[in-house]
């Protein structure tokens, strides 16, 4: 019993320091998937469309246009509204995902 | 870029019509004539040239009544994720997305538009004027033409450099061509009679002769406005065409791209009303010099004769809004989809007559469908659309025209692909969920989902390559990329990039005919 209850408090552990510090590229993927991808695409936006490419750009970059936009500091109606729609975690994901990916 | 290149002979337009018109009319005809104008550059090649719909919804001032003003301009804006529906922030003005919304919910569905005979032969384009300058051999290395795989890659706006046909070697998985075709690509097709041509046409109704030996287009038509339908007769002397806008189709020669004859698409339908009617589904055989046509709205199968003059054979009644088929028993044997009635319909083309009417899932939709022998049996694999609480792939033993099963999978489905050398049976789940990310693969003898595949984007078409030792899948919308995976292990391969890839057709189509069905067993039913 305490086997158990101890191996649980380890993995709640694991997965609270893995939510605080690292980002998931998994959840980021799927947050890209239904979020940004659809302007920006995946790998490449479309060669016809006036949004720029984000597979392979700088996390950190990424996250602090994402949080200029959630706080309205960086001016767009479209990435306003989007960006608003996005937690840190989020944002953290989301960079993390599109830093690693080869354009 | 484009936008300010493309507004600017407008503006000059604008001007002209301005000094031409009396005053008090000019400014509403003015509004309505660059709103009509926008809608056919941006919005018609999906919606329909007569804003009656085509592969998305139809948009009208009946389709879009009661709708919200402020949620069609977002919904313009943003697009709709899980369609094909593209963002056209930043390629519209606001002013020009408010226009179109208020210009769409006042604007009927229009007439049937003329696109005569005459129209058709003036829309001809020469890219190649002399043919006998084309290299003999292609000019790429490739053991057999066979190997070649076309993908409609349909480009994020459905217009524009992303709309392209693109071909790719499948034994290497290297892109050894691309065709572009301004408008989306939606069917490739293959000359039975010599593999250097094919014949790509968009969703505009163009139809771009393609020389596969030196990858480039020698001759375009326009057939209509909208319309995907496209067949090649067996000595690869004709093609005929089929279109959503207007009700006709067309048999072109094969070779120079001329109309030869155009037919109204109308009769009766299964329920007695005279109705004018989308063309559905056009094939060749290679049972016969036939062309079959199935006529949507009329529920009727034409079979076309080649021969002086082009007489048509009418078999009505052979369900409610049909679509499309594929071919079985050396091709004399037609399974023709019905979505309202969910049956589909096995025609003899030899006697001409329907068979006999078998049960399908909801709302049947089969792609190109799919033929296999296992244990002496011919099976016959047929997806479906709809995803009411039925989703099912129907299994038909197509010697007896009878329902063998129907395999239960995890969402609609669009498009079933087989080899005669692979193990599965692969079909593309296009829910609107994350399920449209997956291809489900039913074992060929257990007739059971042995495995479920995570491509990503939204995967459909899948096809395999003419040895059957790969498939190919689209993930398409914004996936941009179609993956290749070992028919076998199903492990990932490869991955070829383009912009919403959709169709996958194999050049091996032309010598099994429907897919799953082996070269050998073509011959021996001839």
């Amino acid at each position: 019993m305490r086997l158990i209850a101890l191996s649980g408090l380890l993995i709640l552990g694991l997965m609270s320091t893995q939510s605080a510090n690292a980002a998931s590229i998994y959840a980021g993927e799927a947050k890209a998937a239904t979020v940004c991808s659809q302007c920006h695409g995946i790998r490449m936006p479309s060669a016809d469309a006036p949004f720029p490419p984000l597979a392979g750009r700088d996390a950190d970059y990424l996250k602090t246009a994402l949080k200029q936009y959630r706080d309205k500091t960086r001016k767009s109606d479209i990435m306003n509204a989007i960006a608003g729609s996005l937690s840190d975690d989020d944002i953290n994901n989301v960079a993390m995902y599109y830093a690693k990916l080869k354009p | 870029m484009n936008t300010i290149k493309k507004h600017l002979p407008k503006s000059v337009i604008i001007g002209l019509a301005a000094i031409m018109l009396p005053f008090g009319a000019q400014a509403t005809s003015d509004t309505a004539k660059n709103m009509h104008q926008l809608y056919e550059d941006n919005c018609a090649s999906c919606h329909g040239s007569d804003h009656g719909g085509f592969i998305a919804p139809g948009l009208n001032a009946d389709s879009l009544k009661g709708r919200s003003p402020t949620s069609l301009r977002s919904l313009i804006m943003t697009g709709s994720f899980d369609t094909l529906m593209p963002p056209f922030y930043g390629r519209l003005s606001d002013d020009d997305i408010r226009g179109l919304v208020k210009h769409l919910q006042t604007t009927p569905k229009q007439a049937n538009p003329a696109w005569t005979i005459d129209d058709i032969k003036a829309s001809i384009k020469v890219y190649v004027k002399d043919e006998s300058t084309l290299p003999a051999k292609p000019t790429y290395q490739i053991n057999s033409m066979d190997d070649v795989i076309g993908v409609a890659a349909r480009g994020k706006y459905g217009r524009g450099s992303g709309s392209k046909a693109v071909f790719i070697n499948s034994v290497t998985h290297k892109q050894i061509g691309e065709i572009p075709t301004g408008t989306a690509a939606h069917i490739i097709d293959y000359n039975p009679a010599n593999p250097r041509w094919a014949y790509v046409k968009t969703d505009t109704a163009e139809i771009f002769k393609v020389d596969l030996y030196s990858m480039q287009a020698v001759r375009s038509v326009k057939t209509g406005f909208n319309g995907p339908g496209l067949g090649v007769s067996r000595d690869g002397k004709y093609i005929m065409a089929g279109s959503y806008v207007p009700h006709n189709a067309v048999i072109l020669d094969a070779d120079t791209l001329e109309p030869l004859k155009t037919f109204e698409l109308e009769g009766v339908d299964p329920d007695g009303k005279m109705v004018s009617s989308d063309s559905g589904m056009i094939i060749g055989t290679p049972f016969a010099d036939i062309f079959a046509i199935a006529l949507e709205n009329a529920g009727q199968v034409w079979v076309v004769d080649l021969k002086e003059g082009f007489p048509v054979t009418k078999i009505e009644n052979v369900g409610r809004h049909l679509h499309d088929a594929f071919l079985s028993h050396g091709g004399s044997k037609l399974m023709v989809a019905s979505y309202d009635d969910s049956i589909v319909t096995a025609i003899d083309l030899k006697d001409r007559k329907i068979i006999k009417k078998l049960e399908a899932g909801c709302v049947p939709h089969v792609g190109g469908g799919s033929v296999v022998e296992v244990d002496g049996r011919t099976l016959g694999f047929g997806t479906n659309f709809g995803d009411c609480d039925k989703m099912v792939v129907s299994v038909w033993d197509l010697d007896k025209m009878e329902v063998v099963k129907q395999v239960p999978v995890s969402g609609g489905t669009e498009s079933p692909a087989a080899h005669a050398n692979a193990p599965y049976v692969a079909v593309d789940i296009i829910s609107k969920d994350r399920r449209a990310r997956t291809v489900q693969l039913i074992d060929k003898k257990s007739l059971e989902v042995v495995k479920t595949l995570d491509v990503g984007g939204h995967a459909y078409f899948p096809e395999y390559s003419a040895d059957g030792k790969f498939l190919y899948v689209s993930a398409g919308y914004s996936g941009d990329e179609v993956v290749v995976y070992d028919a076998v292990s199903l492990e990932k391969v490869a991955s070829v990039q383009m912009e919403s890839p959709a169709g996958i057709f194999s050049h091996g189509r032309v010598r099994y005919m429907t897919r799953g069905l082996s070269p050998d067993e073509m011959k021996g039913a001839k």
